[in-house]
């Protein structure tokens, strides 16, 4: 059967799902589902096909919920719950990372407060992964912006026990021991200045999905890339219109092969430049403008999880922006068309790539 | 016990519960009991009751009663109502 994407769209007011043809051409728009609740992230795990969502709700408190028909129906999932006897109690959930094939039961949750949770049930329970959670340098983390939250989950795409976390802002963690022990792990090359310890305020952090080692990071007010082997961040942003910006994607295939959505970094909108995906196709040594088919300098905004690839070939590339607008690339960005518009500010996109 | 807005969907769609309980503490439990899926909807980890849930009996607003340990009459209706804040 020919593969096919399904868009899970997530907004300021609810989720929304766009099942696509298989020639990606058009998309059948369904939601609201859980408005008015932010849905801050939402991801398919393409092990089993079950879809989870990260449902951020005053009205009785955040909660994940997991779909194992393809959306059609959901079921809340036992909350993510810190230690008793603290201070902390479970806020929101910000990103959601199904785990690695070899370890099919369990799935990740990044939260705020941030900290890390895995599920060992398909996202049934969740337990805090305390050796992250007593690492001393965490008293030092803070609140950027959005929120003092654990966004980015980096699994290895060949060995599960090695995996990176991005915290906004606590920089990044690493274990090779699949959660056993933790290091920092925010040594940079080529930046013009250093912020070793937790200061770094990650924005987002991916791994390739077929290169062991092989690591994109959207910083701040940096691009870095990683090589297999490397232990340091290789500072990558020159030739970007702006140092500053959110989504983030990698290439599934192609090794030297990622995206970005540059903003202002005063204004948060890609302004006055447009609104653009710029590519690399060297390993961030340089960046090309990919803007075929959007508005022309339209300051649009997209956020940490408002750009995700499917894992078609060609390749594609959605984004999602503020103003509600999804667009849709085919050709691995080479031009752009918008497949949904008017929906709340979208806050995530993922592309679910069916078989 | 009456649940409103959210809380109905909370509950799989059910709209009251018909309980013996002296207290909101004691009506809370009940509830819970009869649903279970209300239970962290109503509470965080840490068993204190969340923002944004606003609890009445009849007309009075149970916080000026004593919240949790506000008493209970026959015949009373307690209200589970999600809060409006914000301007």
């Amino acid at each position: 059967m020919a593969k096919k994407v399904t868009l899970l769209v997530g907004t300021k007011k609810g989720l929304y799902i766009l099942r696509g043809d298989a020639g990606r051409g058009s998309w059948a728009c369904e939601g609201p589902e859980f408005a008015p609740a932010e849905i801050h992230h939402a991801a398919y795990d393409p092990r089993d096909g079950s879809m989870f969502a990260a449902v951020n709700q005053t009205w009785g408190g955040s909660r994940i919920e997991v779909s194992r028909d393809m959306g059609k129906t959901w079921k809340t999932t036992k909350n993510p719950a810190f230690p008793e006897g603290g201070d902390r109690t479970f806020s929101k959930t910000w990103h959601i990372e199904p785990g690695h094939s070899k370890t099919p039961n369990v799935v990740w949750a990044g939260t705020e407060p941030a900290a890390l949770f895995k599920s060992e049930d398909r996202g049934e329970t969740w337990s805090i992964v305390k050796s992250l959670d007593d690492q001393p340098s965490r008293a030092k983390w803070v609140p950027g912006f959005g929120g003092m939250g654990l966004h980015s989950i980096a699994i290895d795409a060949t060995d599960p026990k090695k995996m990176q976390v991005g915290i906004s802002v606590g920089g990044v963690y690493r274990t090779e021991d699949g959660g056993v022990t933790w290091v920092q792990d925010n040594k940079v090359n080529g930046a013009p200045s250093e912020r070793p310890d937790v200061f770094y305020c990650i924005h987002k952090l991916l791994a390739h999905p077929e290169e062991s080692g092989l690591r994109f990071m959207r910083v701040h007010e940096e691009v870095y890339w990683r090589d297999p082997g490397e232990t340091t961040w290789q500072f990558s942003t020159k030739g970007l219109p702006t140092n500053f910006g959110f989504a983030a994607a990698m290439h599934p295939r192609d090794r030297s092969t990622a995206y970005v959505i540059p903003l202002d970094g005063m204004k948060r909108t890609a302004s006055p430049f447009g609104i653009g995906v710029y590519r690399t196709t060297d390993k961030g040594k340089t960046w090309d403008r990919l803007d075929k088919g959007l508005p022309e300098g339209a300051p649009m905004e997209s956020v940490r999880e408002g750009m995700h690839n499917d894992r078609l070939d060609p390749m594609g590339l959605y984004f999602g922006t503020a103003n509600g607008d999804v667009w849709a690339s085919k050709n691995e960005g080479e031009s752009w068309s918008r497949v949904a518009q008017y929906l709340p500010y979208v806050t995530s996109v993922h592309a679910a790539t069916i078989e | 016990m009456l649940l409103h807005g959210a809380y109905r969907g909370f509950a799989g769609g059910a709209r009251d519960v018909t309980l013996d309980a002296a207290t909101i503490g004691e009506a809370l439990e009940g509830l819970v009991r009869a649903h279970p899926s209300l239970a962290e909807r109503l509470r965080d980890e840490h068993g204190k009751l969340r923002p944004h849930l606003a609890l009445f009996i009849n007309q009075d607003d149970a916080r000026l009663l004593g919240w949790e340990d506000a008493p209970l009459h026959d015949g009373d209706i307690v209200h589970v109502i999600p809060a409006v804040s914000g301007g």
